[in-house]
């Protein structure tokens, strides 16, 4: 069997701040067009753990390599892009319309054709007829789409989203999952992907990696799934719900 | 009406106005949307220290202003970034030890005078030619440094942390803004005067703001108020015999309470 280049590749990372412990050691691999999810209990280190992989903190100890190149030698960020949580919440009164916010994913890059690759992103995530109005007056919905247009615009091969769902209405949430789907199969865009409700994507993603302090496991979906997990990880007793509404 | 133009010293000080005018409101943008408008009237205190040693050891205190607020930004912005203190307290020890510091120079060497009180509230009569010169100089600097690196700064201001993540060296860029706004307060202080430029920096983009504009418009908007008070402001003090400062202060403050009735929300 041939592997994927690497895309995140993770040794006996660890991170402890004030004493206390958020990470022990944890080691895993994220290969070239994988769908990837991260759940976890609030407090249980994930979004530490993106973080870490963004070069937002530094680890405690071990070793973190983005596109096979340690982090500190990595230049290449217009490769990841990264849509926070944030995005939902931010400044209303700021003064940006949608085509600014899409044009700030290509600031660093200063790349020509700038112009097309907006128009591009912002068409990908149907907001160009929003885009002389401001961030402030849009929908949850719509500003999420937004700050993914901004991700998409440097044209990266891998896609990190933090809770991207928190304040997005249910018929926008669909609709983001089926382009997070899209963008996964048919330009193998690599997708990890932070979130408590993995419920709805269970069916789209390859692997899911459940973290709380340590790494549980890095299985396929519907074993991760299982209750005796669920209550390994969140430490209650769960029962599964079926996601009848979603279907293939 | 035009006699003014006829007055060396007032042509001086009118193109001196028209370079600050510009800086204050672009950069003070920058700062307003980072939340960080109190910068502004720490740095302004801070050249008032370097205004007291000027007057005290005979040097220029216009230099000794850059010299003592660019020291004084870089110690606020290392406190910031590496002891993770709370910006607007560092900014509020800043802000009353320099006018501590600067009051005790000026008291020990017996040096409360007029000459203080211009730089204190703004005195156009003290703009010399050289004054210009520097003003000038400095600012065309300002204004390509801040036009050259402007979205990277306004990414920054929207969202550090993704503008981090998506290769921009925000610390770097920090450090240049909090230098630049350091070296436009220090030469807006004849103008404007320590305890008035804040004012500047801050008011007509809070007032552009309030016209709902994307962030080109919203600049744009914020340099024509500040163009439109420092010439008002400095009209009315000619023929009123009224502190420079205080006037132009007082002119961006209409404009910014005319902006509040006209969008109200």
């Amino acid at each position: 069997m041939i592997f994927e280049p690497s895309v995140f590749d993770v040794k006996s990372l660890s991170y402890i701040i004030n004493n206390q412990e958020i990470l022990k050691p944890l080691s895993l691999i994220v290969r070239k067009g994988e769908y990837c999810a991260i759940i976890g209990p609030n407090g249980g280190g994930k979004t530490t753990l993106m973080r870490l992989l963004l070069g937002l903190e530094k680890p405690t100890s071990g070793e973190i390599k983005l596109f096979g190149k340690a982090i500190k030698d990595f230049r290449e960020w217009s490769k990841i892009g990264y849509v926070p949580q944030r995005a939902v919440q931010i400044d209303t009164n700021f003064p940006a319309t949608a085509y600014e916010v899409v044009q700030m994913g290509l600031t660093a890059s200063r790349s020509d054709k700038e112009q097309e690759k907006i128009q591009l992103a912002m068409k990908k995530m149907d907001v160009t007829h929003l885009k002389d109005k401001l961030i402030g007056e849009l929908s949850g919905g719509q500003r999420q789409r937004v700050m993914i247009a901004r991700a998409l615009a440097s044209s990266p091969e891998v896609l990190i989203l933090d809770e991207p769902n928190t304040g997005v209405d249910i018929k926008s949430q669909h609709r983001f999952y089926e382009l997070l789907r899209k963008l996964n199969l048919h330009e193998k865009m690599t997708i990890l992907f932070i979130t408590h409700d993995v419920g709805v994507i269970a069916d789209d993603i390859g692997r899911l990696f459940t973290v709380n302090q340590s790494l549980l496991t890095c299985n396929n979906p519907k074993e991760a799934m299982s209750c005796e997990a669920m209550s390994k990880l969140y430490g209650i007793e769960a029962h599964a719900i079926h996601n009848h509404h979603h279907h293939h | 009406m035009f006699e003014i133009f006829q007055y060396q010293f007032m042509a001086n000080a009118i193109l001196a106005g028209v370079v600050i005018a510009i800086l204050a409101s672009v950069s003070g943008s920058f700062m307003v949307l980072r939340r960080y408008s109190l910068m502004t009237e720490t740095l302004a205190h801070s050249a008032l220290v370097g205004v007291a040693l000027g007057i005290i050891s005979g040097l220029s205190p216009l230099w000794m202003a850059v010299g003592v607020a660019l020291i004084s930004a870089w110690s606020i912005e290392y406190l910031r970034s590496f002891y993770n203190l709370y910006s607007d307290a560092v900014l509020a020890i800043f802000l009353s030890a320099s006018l501590a510091l600067a009051v005790i120079i000026v008291s020990l060497a017996g040096a409360f005078n007029s000459s203080l009180f211009s730089y204190l509230f703004g005195s156009i009569l003290s703009v010399t030619t050289d004054d210009v010169l520097l003003i000038v100089g400095f600012g065309s600097v300002a204004m390509t440094l801040l036009g050259y690196y402007h979205r990277e700064l306004y990414f920054i201001a929207f969202d550090e942390e993704v503008a981090q993540v998506s290769g921009i060296p925000v610390k770097g860029l920090n450090f240049m803004m909090v230098s630049i706004v350091a070296v436009i307060i220090a030469l807006s202080i004849q103008i404007v005067g320590t305890l008035l430029i804040g004012a500047l920096m801050v008011m007509p983009t809070v007032a552009a703001l309030r016209f709902r504009q994307g962030f080109g418009k919203t600049v744009l908007l914020a340099v024509l108020f500040a163009l439109l008070s420092v010439f008002a402001g400095m009209i009315l003090s000619f023929y009123l015999s009224l502190p420079s400062g205080a006037t132009i202060v007082l002119c961006i403050l209409s404009i910014f309470m005319i902006s509040l009735a006209v969008n109200r929300r």
